[in-house]
């Protein structure tokens, strides 16, 4: 297969497995995104790719050929590390082509090519300023244009927005999504930053605990998280129990929910449903009764929080499907059957 | 200077006076003799605390006089300190231990206090050496301590001992000889010049001091190492390491004591014969005192008793001392001694220096 | 926040103390030795105080040249040994479990607790014919018989690499440990072996470090005087040597003074140009 696939990859620092059996295949061009709270294991796997940690178990095979006992400086891929690691005792131009100086090209082919990154990068004319006197974002760029120096196959970043402002961090993603999809590399980002995984990637991929609890498309897992931790990590989400009875008939808060099955061999399992999949009205027969506890209007949307049946629900609205309450009130809750992912606990 | 002596047992020196003034304060005798008493200043270290265990005691019993002994600093600063206090009329000591080398230093300034020959009852027994002149014949300075660096070797390395300093020279030796360093520390300007030359009065003459360098010149491939320190030399020369040498003549007997394999021999040219004298700073009111302790220091028994006690060579003639042939032995010698050219060291020591350093420290 | 002037003598007191340190421990022992290497030399007694040349006329010769040459020749070569073995052994132990870390940092503090003296003893038994490692090399086959590596300039230079090393370590050591560890591991996705990243990125991120540590090793190796005499031959003896030898035993404190006026200042000079250099390559 032409791409990057893990098999079976595990590292482990002692007692403790940083990453546990990891299986994956990427397709070449594709943008991943390594997404998860800090210590699942991301980083660890990211640096095993790279070659910076060597995994305990397991092969890391790109286009075919095993690459994993080839050393750092042989694999042919560019990184951008979280720290970015800029040489700082050289000049922009000679850090983005300090790879090719490695290689032994020419004074001449160097400058071409840190030109042309520059350009690539949107710092047209900076190569020779040095990066101490940088702004983080130039900072950013001319990390990313040095490890595309010299064409890699593997693209790999390391938490690479962590140290810009909110903004800034919202148009380097765009702008890092673009200059992905213009060159057609396969990208490998790490990230704790859902907003972040769902702007940039083909297929995300979330991590908990050293495993893979999810990888998929960013729709695919906001709208069908594979699982309690996914769900909760994605977005915010209602999870919510369900009993069933001894006829076989799912519900939820006592509200029936047709088409509801528990996974096969599970005695417990819960459902995910969406703030803004959460209908909100009048108390009735059909509705699950409950009462405003909370009401946060952020202008953009209106978050309400509801008591019911001993947990609270959240249900996001947008102004126009306003519904007036305040703290106290009684209303009636509905669950869109269709909104309604079973997860496993 | 006699370092290895002066070095050691500080702590226990000072404990030991400690001890010894609480002592004498317990005595009513000593007690009463406090209203006569000398400050007598003494090379720190071995030689205080030699002094303070065997000879002051016997000395205050004998005389009734005090002492209060104080260490004193090496190289020259003691010369410093008491010519500058003589300037505002201090004593911190009325009398002192001085190296030949200072006690000429200090002619000059007349800072002596002329000793009266008439006052020391063994007066004619003194070697003449031990009797340091003004060049008006006054007495500035009376023999206090001397002792003797010989030639010393390793019998395991040489199993039969050298005659004569001469074997420094054989290319046969070479690398194998420890030296001191400097000029007026090794006198081995007048060893050359005894030993080569017919007598030190060949240094008389600039040209005469500039042979006999170059006669030294000739030794340089044989030495091993050019010592400050006592210590290096003397485990070099125990182990074999550094099998011949010049060294301490009482020092290197104590070691063969021991059962170390070393032996020093006096050569047929002589062992070389520094010392120190006593002198008395001229802003010491305590003259008759310091004449008493000078004449009780002059004695045949103390120079006996030092002999065997501290281990220094006696500065009055063999024949009226009481010491045995190894006691002799021990500490001295009847081969007539090389006397160092002190006078080269005060007039011409600047010059000296710069040859003799250029001399060893050229590749 | 706006600094403001300085505008009475209260408002100075907080510099007292480091200028009075200053002065007790720099501007006066200092002084004194600049004016005692002025005053007249008298070979009958000591000094008189004085305004005369005549201690720096003596040291402008070709034998004094050659000394403080020979000298400065060695601190350097101290210098550049001690930094070149240190930074490396610095930048692993850096990279090492803490606790191997420790283990270091305490042997090479206990190291620093000896003095010149025991290092000097310790190589010369070291380096000896009688006891010497040639001994152990006599019985491990590799050597015929025992020699004696000493009096040599190997031994000299050997001697003072030893004293000097712990400070040099312990000199590199917060730099390296505050290097990003990920510069070395950027420059090997870029392609660069880790031997050759380690010299064409560490090395030179921290070449200001390594400069001041040079210069801190040559300056306490230019201090040395008991090493050479020790484990060298006379030609191997340092001006701090002649400098003791004048104090010490000639009482010529004027001409030690001047030669150590001399010393200070070319050692300053010295500094002072590598200095220069390192800040116009910066610039350049």
């Amino acid at each position: 297969m032409s791409g990057l696939a893990l098999q079976d990859v595990t590292k482990q620092f002692g007692d403790f497995k940083a990453v546990d059996n990891v299986n994956l295949s990427v397709p070449h061009g594709k943008f991943v995104c390594l997404l998860g709270p800090s210590g699942c294991g991301k980083t660890t796997l990211l640096r095993m790719i790279a070659g910076l940690e060597e995994p305990t178990e397991g092969a890391i095979v790109l286009d075919d050929e095993d690459i994993t006992p080839v050393p750092t400086h042989k694999r042919n891929l560019g990184m951008v590390f979280q720290s970015l690691a800029l040489f700082p005792h050289l000049s922009v131009g000679d850090n983005i082509s300090y790879a090719l100086r490695i290689r032994g090209a020419s004074r001449e082919e160097q400058k071409r090519r840190a030109e042309e990154l520059l350009k690539l990068v949107h710092l047209p004319g900076f190569a020779d300023r040095p990066v101490a006197k940088l702004s983080g974002g130039q900072r950013q760029r001319v990390a990313i244009a040095r490890a595309l120096a010299l064409s890699p196959k593997l693209f790999l970043l390391d938490e690479p927005m962590s140290a810009l402002d909110a903004k800034l961090r919202e148009s380097m993603q765009v702008e890092l999504r673009q200059l992905q999809q213009r060159l057609g590399i396969t990208t490998f980002v790490v990230t704790h930053d859902q907003r972040e995984a769902m702007t940039m990637a083909d297929l995300v991929v979330v991590m908990g605990e050293g495993r893979i609890r999810q990888a998929a498309s960013p729709i695919e897992i906001y709208r069908k998280p594979a699982d309690a931790f996914v769900a909760d990590f994605i977005g915010s989400t209602n999870l919510l129990d369900i009993s069933a009875d001894s006829s076989g008939c799912s519900s939820v808060l006592g509200q029936v929910i047709p088409d509801l099955a528990l996974p096969a061999g599970t005695a417990k399992a819960s459902i995910s449903i969406r703030p803004e999949d959460v209908h909100l009205g009048k108390p009735g027969p059909d509705a699950i009764p409950g009462t405003v506890t909370f009401v946060r209007d952020l202008g953009g949307t209106i978050e309400t929080f509801v008591e019911a049946g001993g947990t609270t629900i959240i249900a996001v609205a947008t102004p126009r499907e306003r519904v007036d309450v305040a703290p106290g009130d009684p209303v009636g809750i509905t669950l869109p059957p269709e909104a309604c992912v079973v997860v496993k606990a | 200077m006699k370092q290895i002596l002066n070095g050691q047992v500080s702590r226990r020196a000072v404990l030991g006076a400690g001890l010894a003034s609480a002592g004498m304060l317990a005595m009513p005798s000593i007690l009463r003799a406090q209203d006569k008493s000398l400050k007598i200043g003494v090379y720190g270290g071995y030689f205080k605390k030699s002094f303070d265990e065997n000879i002051f005691p016997e000395f205050t019993k004998a005389t009734g006089i005090a002492v209060e002994s104080i260490a004193e600093p090496t190289g020259e600063a003691w010369l410093v300190q008491l010519e500058q206090a003589a300037k505002a009329g201090q004593a911190p000591a009325d009398v002192s231990m001085m190296s030949q080398t200072s006690t000429l230093k200090g002619h000059g300034t007349e800072l002596w206090t002329p000793i009266d020959m008439a006052k020391i009852k063994n007066a004619g027994d003194l070697l003449p050496q031990f009797v340091n002149k003004y060049p008006d014949g006054r007495v500035a300075g009376v023999g206090a301590v001397a002792w003797y660096i010989t030639l010393v070797t390793n019998t395991k390395v040489y199993p039969t001992p050298p005659d004569s300093w001469a074997v420094m020279w054989d290319p046969a030796n070479a690398d194998k000889l420890g030296l001191l360093a400097l000029a007026s520390n090794s006198f081995l300007l007048e060893v050359t010049a005894k030993t080569f030359m017919g007598g030190t009065k060949a240094l008389d003459a600039e040209d005469g001091i500039l042979k006999a360098m170059e006669k030294l010149a000739e030794l340089k491939p044989n030495v091993r190492l050019w010592y400050r320190d006592e210590a290096q030399f003397e485990q070099a020369l125990k182990s074999g390491e550094i099998p011949m040498g010049q060294y301490y003549h009482d020092v290197t007997g104590l070691a063969a004591a021991d059962g170390h394999p070393v032996r020093s021999t006096f050569p047929k040219e002589g062992g070389i014969q520094d010392s120190g004298n006593w002198v008395l700073t001229r802003a010491s009111k305590k003259v008759d005192e310091a004449h008493v302790f000078i004449d009780y220091m002059s004695q045949p028994a103390i120079q006996g008793l030092m002999s065997r006690k501290v281990g220094t060579a006696p500065t009055l003639k063999k024949e009226v001392l009481d010491l045995t042939p190894d006691e002799f032995a021990a500490v001295s010698s009847e081969i007539e001694p090389i006397l160092p050219r002190y006078d080269l060291y005060t007039t011409k020591s600047d010059w000296i220096n710069q040859k003799w350093t250029e001399l060893i420290v050229a590749a | 926040m706006r600094r403001e002037a300085p505008k009475s003598i209260a408002d100075y007191t907080p510099l007292f103390f480091p200028g009075l340190m200053l002065v007790v421990f720099f501007v006066v022992p200092f002084s004194t030795m600049i004016a005692v290497s002025f005053f007249k030399r008298d070979p009958a007694a000591f000094y008189t105080p004085d305004f005369v040349f005549e201690n720096y006329a003596r040291f402008l010769s070709t034998f004094f040249g050659g000394v403080l040459g020979f000298s400065l020749g060695l601190a350097v070569l101290v210098a550049v040994c001690c930094v070149a073995i240190a930074f490396p052994f610095t930048y692993l132990l850096t990279r090492s479990p803490r606790a191997v870390q420790t283990i270091w940092l305490v042997c090479l503090l206990s190291v620093l607790s000896l003095s010149e003296v025991i290092i000097g003893f310790a190589w010369s038994t070291l380096f000896s014919r009688t006891a010497g490692i040639t001994n152990l090399f006599v019985w491990l086959g590799l050597m015929q018989e025992p020699i004696a590596l000493l009096p040599g300039f190997g031994a000299v230079l050997t001697g003072m690499v030893y004293q000097a090393l712990p400070y040099t370590i312990l000199v590199l050591y917060p730099a390296l440990v505050r290097l990003d560890p990920t510069l070395l591991e950027a420059a090997r996705t870029l392609g660069a072996s880790p031997i050759r990243a380690f010299f064409n990125v560490v090395t030179p991120a921290l070449r200001n470090t390594i400069v001041a540590t040079l210069i801190m090793v040559f300056v306490f190796a230019l201090g040395s005087y008991l090493l050479p005499q020790i484990l060298g031959r006379p030609q191997h003896w340092t001006l701090s040597v002649l400098i003791t030898d004048q104090a010490i035993y000639q009482s010529n404190t004027p001409f030690a003074a001047a030669m150590a006026v001399f010393l200070v200042l070319i050692s300053l000079g010295l500094v002072g140009l590598t200095l220069l250099i390192g800040r116009r390559e910066a610039a350049a």
